[in-house]
């Protein structure tokens, strides 16, 4: 479903974000992206959702090869993608409604339909009867919530979350991850971007490692050398 | 199609919503836009009113012939006839030299100085004439000049005046005058097209966070671009209506007095009345403008926000 090879990443100002990273997710796949602050993650989740191009090497997202996509095929690979981003991206101005219908209104829905989708997530994330309010009256917690509301709202075949547990607490994190368990039990690949090593532990499923942009570890995280880990460990 | 029609609707109703969100903003841009549309329009109904002017007026241009003092009635006579047989010539009168003096005692204030000046000279001076009115297709200035020099040839005429009446005068002042109406209204439209393109431009640019979400959402570039088209054709449109309002109020704040200033000159002159085609055109033209410009200014500006 998502496959990178050989792909590097250098920023306009010179800094190597990414080195050589391969790694092919499967469709239906499941897996967590560790790594320290500044290793690359959100770089990583900007090639696959083309808001940032690759220096060199090749993606691949649904059979779609993002160095030779056009312009104008950009937002159908946007909406196949439901993105939590790690500063939310919520509009300020504008209800919770309409921050979590914003992917259905591009799409043209009937307003109705509209209505349904964005109650049931609302009710999914813990949401509940908040839509008329605006995202400055929410906690940073709930302000999370909406994001992630917003990106399951269009029923994605790919799930990116970019720290998505970064201001929950515990149960609350894990109440999360199991909502995107759930989703990658029906089918949608899910990739998230965490330093929650609880919440990569808990589930015990595949993490991709990044470490000063390079990937050093893919697999589960338990068959990780002693050495390594610890070390890895101490600056998730 | 219907689901077509109902985006459509809510972009348009959620655009006059964020326009009042901002009234101050808003009736300023709109009164620009309307004071800019209203000076073609002034010019337009001043220009109709003028045509209208000299259409309702008779006249048409004349060629006066003067006889040569010596020659005989016999020989004024001749040339009458053959004058009159001429092919573009409708109208020919025969005027002389009594009925002359008799027309310039009438038209002259100053009779006593005129008549003594007549004693001195003991006889008539003037001579006579024919006064001739060229067919519609000889009426134009060239075709005029053409007549002139070939009636000049005659035996036994002095001299040939030529009277382009003061019509032909008035057409050629009021065809200067909508040659320059049309270059100010180009300019003043570009000028629109450069405001409500900055308009929008600002408005691109206060609605950034926006933009760049919904491009992360996948919204397309012409979903993103519609509500900014909208606007400029909003503004257009509205500001077309303020404009078309100040139009019939200055016409009608200048009918009476100008009914007033013909009524002393003894012409028939009225402001030229605005009817629906015009306010059509007029409020199409902003709507025209407005979306244009908003086109120009998002096809500038919308592809530098990009999502981070
Ligand atoms: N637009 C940019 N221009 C230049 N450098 C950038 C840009 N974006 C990110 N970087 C740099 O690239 C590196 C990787 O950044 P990235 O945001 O991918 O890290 P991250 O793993 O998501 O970190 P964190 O866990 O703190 O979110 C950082 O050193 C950062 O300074
Ligand atoms: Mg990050």
């Amino acid at each position: 479903m998502i496959k990178l090879s050989h792909v590097n990443k250098r920023y306009p100002n010179g800094h190597e974000a990414l080195k050589d990273v391969s790694f092919d997710l499967a469709s239906g796949e499941m897996a967590f992206l560790a790594g320290h602050s500044g290793a690359g993650k959100s770089t990583l989740f900007k090639l696959i959702t083309r808001i940032e191009k690759p220096t060199s090497g090749q993606i691949i997202v649904d059979s779609q090869n993002l160095s030779r996509m056009r312009p104008s095929k950009v937002p159908a690979l946007r909406r196949e993608i439901g993105v939590i981003f790690q500063d939310h991206k919520l509009l300020f101005d504008r209800s919770v409604f309409d921050n979590v219908a914003l992917p259905l209104i591009v799409i043209g829905m009937p307003h109705d339909e509209i209505k349904k989708r964005v109650r049931a997530a609302l009710g999914k994330v813990g949401l509940a009867g908040k839509e008329k309010q605006l995202p400055i009256t929410l906690s940073g917690g709930e302000q999370q919530r909406v994001g992630i509301a917003r990106a399951v709202i269009n029923r994605p075949n790919i799930l990116l979350a970019d720290e998505p547990t970064g201001n929950l607490d515990e149960s609350l994190s894990n109440e999360i991850i199991d909502i995107f368990s759930d989703f990658n039990r029906v089918g949608v690949t899910v990739l998230i971007a965490t330093h929650d090593i609880r919440q990569v532990e808990r589930l015990g499923k595949r993490t991709l490692q990044l470490r000063d942009g390079e990937l050093v570890h893919d697999g589960e995280l338990i068959d990780t050398p002693q050495a390594d880990s610890s070390s890895e460990e101490a600056s998730l | 199609m219907s689901a077509y029609f109902s985006r459509h609707l809510q972009v348009l109703f959620s655009t006059l919503g964020s326009m009042r969100r901002t009234p101050m903003a808003t009736i300023n841009t709109l009164l620009v836009i309307a004071i800019t549309l209203l000076l073609p329009s002034l010019l337009y109904v001043t220009l109709k009113s003028a045509q209208s002017l000299s259409s309702n007026w008779q006249g048409r241009p004349q060629i006066s012939i003067f006889l040569q003092k010596s020659s005989s009635d016999s020989t004024a006579q001749l040339i009458f006839e053959e004058v009159q047989l001429h092919p573009s010539i409708e109208l020919a009168e025969f005027v002389t030299p009594d009925q002359a003096l008799a027309e310039y005692r009438l038209l002259s204030d100053n009779n006593s100085s005129l008549e003594q000046e007549l004693a001195f000279l003991g006889e008539n001076p003037l001579p006579a004439s024919i006064v001739v009115m060229p067919d519609r297709a000889s009426a134009k200035p060239e075709n005029l000049i053409a007549l002139k020099e070939e009636l000049s040839n005659f035996d036994g005429i002095e001299s040939v005046r030529l009277d382009l009446d003061w019509t032909e005068r008035f057409n050629a002042m009021l065809q200067v005058f909508s040659r320059v109406s049309v270059l100010l209204s180009a300019l003043l439209g570009l000028g629109l097209v450069l405001i409500v393109g900055n308009t929008i431009k600002l408005l691109i640019f206060n609605r950034r966070d926006e933009i760049e979400i919904t491009k992360l959402v996948g919204g397309t570039d012409a979903f993103v671009r519609r509500p900014f088209l909208y606007y400029g054709a909003l503004f257009g449109f509205l500001g077309a209506c303020i404009s078309l309002s100040f139009l019939l109020l200055a016409a009608s704040l200048v009918e009476e007095p100008i009914s007033r200033l013909a009524d002393l000159y003894n012409v028939n002159a009225l402001v030229h009345q605005v009817n629906l085609v015009e306010i059509l055109t007029v409020l199409l033209i902003g709507t025209l403008l407005g979306w244009l410009a908003a086109r120009w200014s998002v096809a500038m500006h919308l592809r530098e926000i990009q999502p981070r």
